[in-house]
């Protein structure tokens, strides 16, 4: 899932976020007496880390890369695969591993163990599934451009490793999601569903991570919003599918919980399968970047030039076309999580009129981005958001404190959330040393980019997290993905790119990045003009005479709307070919910037692999994982044309796409996604 | 007279740098990015004119320097920022490209007057790394024995110029040697060298070379003699994308022209453009500099410098103000 661990240069918060965990957590309408507490003293320790940090300066570029697994157990007799929930015992077994400790790999939760800086082995994370799993490699990564070839080679150790620490029959696979995740036996062990937490009639509560700060998180949400989440997803309609489709696994006939009424009160939509538990979301796994700026003037630059970069690449990632069973008719995870963390209430969504609630909320905690956030003179005002919610106390107190304008927006929007889990024991005083109740919203607001302060007593400097990607089945894939993400950065830093484009037209894409096939068929706005220009800059030295120069008109804005315009993603990956002066695309960006450094011939050979399956996936030559598991379900022996992905399907799916972690279809199964030779 | 031409920081310029897929290794990168420039500063200096006061042939004194016998297009007092960073943030490579049917005696001056010009453009005292390209070296991938007719002088060639020997390259070695001597430069590099000339020119070097830089042209095949070869000597195998005819000849007086595409630095020959420059452009050499900020990975600053020798037409010598109406 998407970071409930706040990862990598992570591991520092990772191992504070949890551990300041051990406590008692407040039952919802507790929490919500104590939110103004908690935000306020969140804010706090904001300014304290700011004005601590504001200052850091050439921190050099380190970042890190963090794949999610589903774990999964075959019952080869039976033909059926099913979720383990093992994740704390393959935990353990990895934490209590003497070898891999001396190399300096962890898990950083299980109180064992003293990683070494200097060692590489990778580290694990829990997440909020209990099937799920989170590896990052053992220390970030630099730009040496050898060291990013260390990349793949390492995915594929973190794999064997935990594939090492799990029983025979499990494995872990990169799958965004678990094909009939929400139908009867899909657990291993199983469990009754309805059960106080989740109250979900299609998952047991244990499906969650037991450790109390999830299912209380799970629970508070529930209980904030007033009933249950409602994910509702669009069912594909093949042939066969009924139409109107009525989601054939709702039983509405079920009276242990109040929220069991959701289903008889319309949180079931014709056309949609029908979900209702923050594990279908949260369960998801993703492939996320995290990137050490410089200084946070360079985080808070990459921090917006990535964001209209989120929604393209979610579209490029595309791997989650089936639910509970059914195939969807969306391409990606990403409003599935939105929906399964929206904690909002009827008035807050503007379902009832407001009266308890301070304002309507346009999205989810889990959403794109709705700010920016950069000190730059091409940041213009028409890109952001006017009707933007911010908490205007908040956001003067950070003003007060000294922080900008733009900024301290930036943190009043996210700050206009209620914190879900709330500690008894972190309420006693005001640490200003820790960061606890700042963590508390920021790593509760899940938008498609991230920034990061630097954590206190560390060298740690500002980062920036880029979060819309899915996970790929494949380690060549993630890493293809993960080291053109880190070119890209690079590119925008040299060039000094230009990629603003109004919010609302990112948060626009966002919702397009859905379709299917959207990488083929939709189009995104997108920037036409990447170049700012800087190089013109007249010097300082003054010329004497006649030989002054004439005063430069100040470079006159056009409409906004001339900036961007509709591009597919081939235009924005590969350029727009037809015209002189389009978009040049990003990977020739990021070609012209591999031209400019000295690059060996082997590490520019291996760069031509992850750019060549990137440049196909965005012409069509080559198969989204998306594209393949549809294309896989529908050519399946046993599928009827009615949508319905039986158990033997899934464990075909399953089986092949563990075969392709292997062979990288090079055996010729998923062959579709790595070469045109077929 | 001597024209210093450059492109001063090309980083974030724009289009100039980008690669057209439609346009396979070309030299665009230094022209598009010599005339933005020059472009650039001509409009930055422009005199105001008026109907009263029309523009005049010599408006490009405004915006180039004259010093001494040397024309600098633009004026390198307004376009040269140095770096941003401490020195020791920075990995700074420089690549020479020596231009063919140049006499190599020449080479000496050129590659410290080179040096120099970047030295001076960065603000700096050192390089790390200066790659020496000679003309008319082309290394082929597909074909291992491409440099295999060093020393013969019968097959015909397709590059502008036949390959210089090895004495003569040598000739040249020894000057970067020097520069290396006196700490100037880091390290040496050669570019386009397959394993038969390495073979010739590495038992007679003093310095000997870190780094060859080839060409791969999209095809990711190098042979393998090449790579056991540079693996053996401890000498890198890095990737380019430079043409290797940088500066085709006509390509300057294009630029500094009066036609359509030129910054009328140049007069027309078949005009009377009196204000103007008058001769033949002649090319000398051209240097590309980068700077990149190391554990970061950011190209700071790049940029170009093109010297070429304006010599006046033979019939002139005696007032080249003046010039017949026709060619």
């Amino acid at each position: 899932m998407p970071s409930i661990s706040l990862a990598f240069i992570f591991v520092q918060t990772h191992v504070s976020f949890l551990t300041s965990a051990l406590g008692t957590p407040l039952e919802w309408p507790e929490a919500k007496k104590i939110a103004n507490q908690v935000r306020g003293w969140g804010i706090e320790q904001l300014l304290t880390t700011w004005r601590r940090a504001k200052g850091k300066e050439r921190d050099a570029l380190l970042w890190g890369d963090e794949v999610e697994y589903l774990v999964v157990c075959f019952d080869e007799e039976n033909r059926r695969v099913r979720l383990s929930l093992r994740q704390a015992d393959i935990l353990q077994a990895l934490a209590e591993d003497e070898k891999l400790l001396k190399q300096g790999g962890s898990v950083p939760d299980v109180q064992t163990g003293n990683p070494k800086p200097e060692k590489c082995a990778p580290t694990f994370h829990p997440e909020f599934g209990r099937f799920m799993l989170e590896a990052t490699p053992g220390k970030p990564w630099g730009i040496g451009f050898k060291e990013l070839l260390d990349v793949e080679p390492d995915m594929k150790w973190r794999r064997q490793i935990a594939k090492e620490h799990m029983g025979g029959t499990e494995y872990p696979i990169t799958l965004t999601t678990f094909p009939r995740l929400g139908r009867p036996d899909c657990t291993v062990p199983s469990y009754e569903t309805s059960g106080p937490k989740l109250r979900s009639q299609f998952l047991p509560d244990e499906i969650a991570n037991p450790h109390i700060r999830f299912p209380t998180l799970a629970a508070n949400i529930r209980w904030r919003r007033g009933r249950k989440v409602q994910v509702n997803v669009p069912v594909f309609h093949d042939s066969q599918t009924p139409r109107p489709f009525k989601d054939p696994t709702v039983d509405y006939d079920l009276h242990k919980w109040p929220e069991d009424d959701d289903v008889r009160n319309g949180a079931v939509k014709d056309e949609y399968i029908h979900m209702d538990a923050m594990a279908f979301g949260m369960g998801s796994c993703c492939l996320q970047i995290t990137f050490q700026a410089k200084s946070i003037d360079e985080g808070r630059k990459m921090y917006d030039q990535l964001s209209p970069l989120g929604p393209i690449f979610l579209a490029l990632t595309a791997a989650t076309p089936v639910y509970k069973g059914f195939l969807a008719d969306t391409d990606v995870r990403w409003n599935q999580i939105s929906r399964a963390v929206d904690d909002r209430t009827a008035e807050e969504l503007g379902e009832k009129p407001l009266q308890n609630d301070r304002w309507r909320i346009p999205k989810s905690r889990y959403a794109s981005n709705s700010t920016y956030i950069a000190n730059d003179p091409r940041l213009r005002k028409e890109y952001l958001d006017p009707d933007l919610i911010v908490d205007g106390d908040l956001k003067q107190r950070l003003v007060q404190g000294g922080m900008d304008d733009l900024l301290a927006t930036h943190f009043a929007h996210l700050f206009i959330r209620d914190p879900i889990v709330v500690f008894a024991e972190d309420l006693k005083e005001l640490d200003l040393e820790k960061v606890d109740h700042f963590e508390n919203l920021q790593s509760t607001n899940w938008q498609h980019m991230r920034f990061k302060p630097p954590p206190a007593g560390s060298d740690i400097g500002w980062r920036v997290e880029f979060r819309s990607m899915e996970i790929q089945i494949t380690d060549f894939e993630n890493a293809a993905f993960a080291i053109f993400i880190v070119l890209i950065t690079r590119a925008i830093l040299s060039f000094d790119l230009n990629f603003y484009m109004p919010i609302a037209r990112v948060t626009e894409n966002m919702e397009t990045a859905h379709a299917r096939d959207a990488v083929l068929s939709s189009v995104f706005h997108f920037r036409k003009n990447p170049f700012s220009g800087r190089g013109l800059r007249p010097s300082s030295v003054p010329v004497s005479g006649s030989n002054s120069p004439t005063s430069r008109p100040s470079s006159p804005f056009g409409p906004v709307e001339d900036e961007y315009e509709l591009m597919t993603v081939n235009e924005i990956i590969n350029g727009q070919q037809n015209t002189s002066d389009g978009f040049p695309g990003l990977i020739p960006l990021v070609e012209s910037y591999l031209d400019s450094m000295n690059i060996d011939v082997e590490t520019r050979c291996e760069f031509a692999r992850y750019l060549d399956v990137i440049r196909k996936r965005a012409d069509g030559r080559l198969w989204t994982a998306a594209r393949w598991i549809r294309h896989f379900v529908r050519t399946h022996p046993d599928y009827q044309q009615d949508s319905v992905v039986t158990e033997g399907m899934e464990y075909d799916l399953v089986k092949a796409a563990e075969d392709i972690t292997v062979h990288e279809g090079k055996n010729g199964v998923g062959i579709e996604m790595f070469s045109t030779k077929r | 007279m001597k024209l210093v031409l450059s492109t001063s920081n090309i980083m974030g310029r724009g289009p100039t740098v980008m690669r057209r897929p439609t346009i396979e290794k070309s030299n665009a990168e230094l022209t598009n990015t010599l005339r933005a420039n020059f472009t650039a500063q001509k409009e930055l200096y422009k005199p105001a004119h008026t109907i009263d006061s029309p523009n005049t042939n010599s408006d490009f004194k405004a915006w180039t320097q004259q010093i001494g016998s040397t024309l600098y297009i633009p004026s390198l007092e307004n376009t040269e920022t140095g770096l941003i960073e401490e020195r020791a943030q920075y990995d700074i490579t420089v690549k020479l490209f020596f231009l063919p049917n140049i006499p190599a005696s020449r080479r000496r001056a050129q590659a410290k007057e080179a040096v120099d010009f970047v030295l001076n453009a960065l603000k700096v005292t050192s390089i790390d790394l200066l790659i020496v390209s000679f003309p008319g070296i082309a290394f082929d991938a597909d074909d291992e024995d491409s440099d295999s007719d060093v020393d013969s002088s019968e097959e015909a060639h397709s590059s502008p110029a036949d390959p210089e020997d090895i004495p003569t390259m040598l000739e040249t070695w020894r000057t970067l040697e020097e520069l290396h001597d006196v700490g100037v430069i880091g390290k040496l590099g050669l570019a386009e060298f397959g394993t038969q000339r390495l073979n010739k020119l590495l038992p007679q070097t003093r310095v000997r070379p870190s780094v060859n830089q080839i060409n791969l042209r999209d095809c990711c095949v190098v042979p393998k003699p090449l790579i056991l070869f540079a693996k053996k000597e401890k000498i890198e195998l890095l990737t380019h994308n430079d043409c290797t005819d940088i500066l085709p000849r006509g390509t300057l007086r294009e630029l500094l022209g009066s036609g359509q595409h030129g910054v009328e630095v140049l007069a027309d020959p078949n005009t009377e453009d009196a204000g103007r420059l008058d001769g033949d452009v002649e090319p000398e050499f051209v240097v590309k500099y980068t700077a990149v900020i190391k554990d970061r990975g950011v190209v700071e600053n790049k940029g170009y410098f093109a010297v070429a020798e304006l010599k006046a037409s033979p019939d002139m010598n005696e007032n080249p103000r003046k010039r017949p109406l026709e060619a």
